[in-house]
């Protein structure tokens, strides 16, 4: 599109350059018009080092390249300016970084301003005007809102660092918001460690109703006002929302008294207050809490052991271990449930014996405690003392969710064991709680057997795992098609989603009409679409992207708009599929097209590991990619013509030719010519029987260099009798007999594996087959055919 | 004389002749509970802007707390859209305004949320501190840098409450992240991954840019739909032909209006990083640009944005398709590193993290805030401090090159034409507003 629109400014610059003088030229002798053409055709430049020289030249070239430029112009209804309008933007920032050319780039914008060809391209050309303006101050007024806060800042202000006698008399105001503005000014003008204004506040508190006592309590709070702690202990007493403002207070501040106010307030009717400042309060607790335990009972001593547990108090262990057993039942529960908390790996033994032993109900906090004693050890060392702790124990499968958290390799062999072998249900649940990869076989042996929240577990770890995009798009595939559960199936589109592949965007496009799941498969479709390297086939692109449009318009919620919005980008900037036909001569010849770039309806066999994708055979993913695709028709003598291009480095494929359908084809066969990315170091010390072109194991071929990944090269195969011609980019590589290439011994005479007369030394029985099918024969993804065509050299009344 | 509903309130309070509204303590011990709040305590609240997130489920809310009084919109139909939504939901009928400055200054609104496209974020949230409003504004704060100033004077010299409604800061899973930023925020806080930190918000780390909030260079002229006001959605920007892409959701991709995805949620990505380093009061000295060209109207793409802060801490930005290969930190430290969904080269990094104690309390109630006049999490302030790192890079953007920056005085060193970025001219009148 850009090239068209640069031609029609071509000619624009024509017919200017006619009418202006243009006498600047360059270091390369170039007329403006010559270097404004040049500009253009850069335009936009995609690096800045690119863009720094195109502008260069233009600006070299200013006034007069700006201003022609300037004047080609249209109005905004009859054509884009755009890349005008690139160009003229892209010099005025130039400019204005380089002075040297900004009074030539100003001078052309203005000369070129009132000859503007509308409106628009007159704003347009008065905005980048202006960028090469000075840099004047704005014309703001004082803001006008209500004479009561304004004055006040306005006061304020005027005082700056001497408006603590004002700050005070604010503080005497019935008006909140008044009062507030003025602690407000004192925070952002660190006016907080100011002791004349720490006094006149501590005053003013004394007097002040309520909610002016809560004000500056979070005052003193917020700015950590540590010299005023007393008064804001002292305010505690007072109870109420005063309380809790000081008690947050406290918390912000820190400090040996806060820290013992704010214990002592626990349990109170501010316990709350107290304990959301304790969780935040910056002091070490360590010291302070276990003696207040000690001296505690009852809600207090509950409340101690939340708090131990939420500040980690690890030297409360064996307390809080003792509590356990208190004849205060609430205690004993609280201190069970403080213990994952404070507990450490000198425990582990005392608390191994408890969850052996204890109650139902309180297996999940031993569990818990013990899981977090053991935490702080390496995996390895975690599972060896578990499996000590665990001997002797009579409940063993209370401790497999600790098993499992070690995430260990040894960990998922145990507890599969005890699940396959024993039966054990608390093993396979320890399972889908342990992250290991290993875990992903009995994950899928559950999810077999409609276990849901297993094949989730499943999910989870393939999509965590599994880098290669292939086989996670395989076993998630595979995963969706057992699935009954909707909302496991929508959490399996989902991570098919970022499994951007051709097949996960084939597969998930089957969802798109199923009612309950065509919401979520239409986000993983255009998610895999945005983002799949793979190209993706034209038609079906389109097909499946706006069939969930559709799908994403009918829920229509704000972020939906956007994803629409996505996908018509999408679908807009994607190319239709070329379709090949027949050259002339071809045409004339007789020649068939075998694959013209729309369907494979002249092939069969594997169609799911090649598939047409905008003109091309792709060779797809490993997925399904184990049998070969073969010409419905069978071939005797013919001509083959087509291209290949790899996309990925080290690929391996061949044509087969006279061949049996699901057959080693170069065996088999009458012969495979190979194709093979050659040049990859993966294959070094290849036979030359090996290489590109070569009649797999018979007929060496000349070995070419082959083109750079994503480049074509055309092939042609004649065969003729036991006569075969390979021809590569219209150089000759194989030309030979195969019945001379082992002097007509196929097969070994004596009858042996052992083969003297073929290269390879190995039996050919196919040999001589009389016809058989062409056939591509696959051996992984990362190559693309187009373009095949075959004359078939015996057939009768051949076209004219 | 109009009697508006404060004034109403009060007398009735002084004990007029009108009694149908009865003092709160009567009605606390009626009701028996604690639940009802009398009407002289319930706030008040009008959406300026009801097409995208101003009508979503998230922000398009009533109750006896807040009360949802007014709408406005240019869209005729956007507003009919949202006056149907408030019966249907709420049972409520709102006013319905077409100016939002009659919105602004109606005196039943106590909360002015401002929901429109950013170019007017900056207007309107000064002209509703002007009116004695308080603010309830989408992100991003402001589109140039000289507005967010202006806000941030407004509102204190108004002695008004603002919060910027993005919320990773203190609430939810961050994005792609994996967690929230709280314990991140405490890792940091906690020394262990060393100074200074270099955060990358890229895809690789769970954030998107949405590029496909990119604008058109190709705009055909459109004639403007009859229920559209297009001239006061212009408002401040300048006049360009009208093409619905330029509007309503795709306003995004042009620079008189957003930013694009850098834009447009560039503020919801990096105000929390903003808050991790502890950098509300401060502003980086430096940001550099990656890009191609750019179009002056339509925003394009980009590969990478660097922000550098004086003490060394970077943040950088990593646009679709241009991310960091292999495994990439979220946050690196030169002694240790955080990846998504909180996996750390640190081991038992959580428990470490447990040990510490939280960040200092936070006040996220912005109903609370409003009563009780304190300042919300996520203020004028430092909302205007994380809106800036976004226009800063929008300013590099457009010109394609590494800008300086002064924290000080909040402009650029060095280059006139940055700073003329910083204030842009605004259409008509409306300058005069901010």
């Amino acid at each position: 599109m850009n090239k068209k629109i640069t031609n029609i400014l071509l000619a624009v610059i024509v017919a200017l350059s006619a009418a202006m003088p243009s006498f600047a030229q360059d270091a390369r002798q170039r007329k403006v018009e010559t270097i404004v053409q040049d500009v253009l055709a850069q335009m936009p430049v995609q690096d800045k080092a690119d863009l720094d020289r195109e502008m260069e030249d233009l600006a070299k070239s200013a006034p007069q390249s700006v201003q022609m430029l300037a004047q080609m112009m249209q109005p905004a209804e009859k054509a884009s300016n755009n890349l005008l309008e690139y160009a003229i933007s892209g010099v005025v920032a130039y400019a204005s970084a380089h002075p040297q050319y900004k009074q030539a780039v100003s001078d052309a914008l203005q000369m070129a301003t009132p000859r503007a060809a509308d409106a628009t391209a007159r704003q347009f050309l008065q905005s980048q005007l202006r960028l090469l303006g000075e840099v004047t101050p704005p014309e703001f007024t004082a803001h006008q809102g209500a004479a009561t806060y304004t004055a006040q800042y306005d006061k304020l202000t005027a005082l700056g660092d001497k408006a603590a006698g004002e700050i005070a008399k604010a503080l005497k105001s019935k008006d909140r918001a008044y009062r507030m503005q003025a602690l407000k000014f004192a925070t952002d003008h660190g006016m907080a460690s100011d002791e004349a204004l720490l006094s006149k506040v501590a005053k003013a508190f004394k007097s002040a109703k309520e909610d002016g006592k809560v004000d500056i309590l979070n005052w003193l709070g917020d700015n950590k006002v540590s010299s005023q702690t007393s008064l804001i202990v002292k305010a505690v007493k007072q109870g109420g929302a005063v309380a809790d403002a000081a008690l947050e207070a406290l918390g912000r501040i820190g400090g040996d008294e806060a820290c013992d106010a704010l214990l002592s307030a626990l349990a109170t009717e501010n316990g709350d207050a107290a304990m959301e400042a304790l969780r935040c309060i910056p002091d070490n607790l360590n010291g302070k809490v276990p003696a207040a335990i000690i001296s505690s009972q009852g809600e207090k001593t509950i409340a101690l052991l939340k708090l131990a547990n939420a500040r980690r108090l690890r030297n409360t262990g064996a307390l809080v271990m003792e509590l356990c057993n208190s004849l205060d039942a609430e205690v004993a529960k609280a201190a069970r449930e403080a213990l994952s908390g404070v507990v450490g790996k000198d425990n582990a033994a005392s608390l191994a014996k408890c969850l052996d032993k204890a109650p139902q109900e309180q297996v999940a906090n031993y569990a818990k405690a013990l899981r977090a004693s053991v935490g702080f050890m390496q995996p390895q060392e975690q599972l060896q003392l578990v499996g000590q702790l665990m001997q002797g124990a009579s409940n063993t499968s209370r401790f497999y969710p600790i098993i499992a958290s070690t995430d260990t390799k040894e960990a998922v062999q145990q507890l599969q064991e005890a699940w396959e072998k024993n039966g054990s249900k608390e093993a396979l649940e320890a399972l889908k709680t342990c992250n290991n990869f290993e875990a992903s076989k009995a994950m899928l042996t559950a999810a077999k057997q409609g276990d849901d929240k297993a094949m989730l577990r499943y999910v989870q770890l393939v999509s965590d795992n599994v880098s290669d995009l292939d086989d996670r798009c395989k076993r998630l595939s595979d995963a969706l098609g057992i699935t009954k559960s909707a909302s496991t199936r929508k959490a399996i589109l989902k991570a098919l989603g970022s499994t951007p592949t051709m097949t996960a965007f084939t597969n998930v496009g089957k969802y798109l009409g199923d009612d309950e799941l065509a919401y979520t498969a239409a986000y993983a479709a255009k998610d895999i679409a945005a983002k799949c390297e793979e190209e993706l086939d034209y038609k079906q692109l389109c097909e499946t992207l706006t069939l969930a449009a559709e799908k994403i318009k009918v829920a229509g919620s704000a972020d939906d708009g956007y994803a629409i919005d996505e996908i018509k980008k999408m679908i807009a900037e994607a190319e239709p599929s070329p379709v090949y036909q027949l050259s002339e001569e071809e045409e004339k010849e007789g020649y068939e097209m075998l694959f013209d770039g729309t369907n494979l309806d002249k092939w069969t066999g594997n169609k799911v590991g090649y598939v047409p994708v905008n003109g091309c055979i792709v060779v797809t993913a490993n997925y399904g990619n184990e049998s070969n695709l073969y010409t419905v028709n069978e071939y005797q003598d013919f001509i083959l013509r087509f291209e290949f291009c790899f996309t990925r480095p080290g690929v391996n494929n061949g044509v087969g030719i006279r061949t049996p359908m699901g057959v080693d084809a170069a065996y088999y066969g009458m012969c495979e010519s190979q194709v093979l990315d050659h040049d990859d170091p993966i294959y070094e010390g290849l036979h030359d029987y090996q290489v590109h072109g070569s009649v797999y194991g018979v007929i060496p071929a000349k070995r070419i260099k082959h083109k750079p990944l994503g480049e074509w090269s055309t092939e042609e195969i004649r065969v003729q009798g036991n006569h075969i011609t390979v021809t590569v980019n219209g150089e000759v590589i194989v030309d030979g007999d195969i019945s001379k290439a082992c002097k007509g011994h196929n097969v070994a005479p004596d009858g042996s594996d052992y083969n003297p007369y073929t290269v390879d030394h190995r039996n050919h029985p196919g040999m001589f087959n009389k016809k058989g099918h062409i056939g591509f024969l696959g051996h992984g993804a990362g190559l693309k055919y187009r373009n095949v065509r075959v004359l078939d050299l015996n057939a009768k009344g051949k076209k004219k | 004389m109009k009697l508006n509903r404060r004034s109403f309130i009060k007398r009735t309070a002084a004990g007029t002749a009108l009694f149908s509204i009865l003092p709160r303590e009567v009605m606390g011990k009626m009701g028996g509970g604690g639940n009802y709040i009398a009407p002289s305590d319930q706030l008040t609240r009008g959406i300026i802007g009801t097409g995208g997130i101003g009508r979503s489920g998230l922000h398009f809310q009533s109750d006896q707390t807040c009360r949802l009084v007014a709408l406005c919109d240019v869209d005729q139909n956007h507003l009919d859209a949202a006056m149907k939504q408030a019966k249907t939901s709420f049972n409520e009928t709102p006013k319905a305004y077409h100016d939002f400055r009659e919105l602004i200054h109606d005196a039943d609104v106590d909360i002015v949320h401002i929901a429109t496209p950013s170019h007017w974020h900056g207007i309107m949230a000064v002209e509703a501190a002007n009116a004695g409003k308080d603010v309830f504004c989408e992100k991003p704060m402001t589109r140039t840098i000289g507005e967010g100033k202006r806000v941030e004077e407004a509102i204190k010299r108004n002695g008004r409450v603002f919060r910027l409604d993005t919320w990773f800061r203190f609430k939810d899973t961050f994005y792609g992240l994996g967690t929230d930023v709280k314990p991140l925020k405490k890792l940091v806080d906690s020394g262990l991954l060393g100074w200074p930190l270099k955060v990358r918000i890229s895809g690789a780390t769970g954030f998107t840019w949405k590029f496909f909030w990119t604008g058109k260079e190709n705009l055909e002229v459109q004639p403007i739909p009859k229920e559209f006001d297009y001239d006061l959605w212009l408002g401040p920007a300048p006049y360009k032909p009208y093409n619905v892409h330029r509007t309503h959701q795709t306003f995004r991709g042009y620079w008189d209006y957003d930013g694009g995805g850098l834009g447009d949620m560039g503020q919801h990505y990096i105000d929390p990083v903003q808050y991790i380093l502890g950098k509300d009061d401060t502003f980086p000295i430096k940001v550099e640009v990656d890009a191609p060209q750019q179009h002056p109207d339509a925003v394009g793409i980009w590969r990478s944005i660097t922000y550098t802060y004086e003490d060394g801490c970077q943040i950088i930005l990593e646009g679709e398709g241009f991310e960091s290969q292999g495994k990439v930190p979220y946050i690196e430290g030169p002694k240790g590193k955080v990846y998504k969904g909180f996996e750390c080269t640190i081991p038992n990094v959580q428990e470490i993290i447990n040990e510490l104690p939280d960040p200092p309390q936070r006040n996220t109630d912005f109903i609370e805030c409003v009563r009780n006049r304190r300042q919300f999490a996520l203020n004028e302030s430092n909302g205007h401090h994380s809106a800036t790192i976004v226009n800063m890079g929008v300013c590099a953007l457009r010109l394609n090159r590494t800008l300086h920056f002064d924290p000080k005085t909040q402009t650029f060193l060095g280059d006139d034409a940055a700073n003329l970025l910083v204030n842009q001219p605004m259409r008509g009148e409306w300058g005069k507003l901010i």
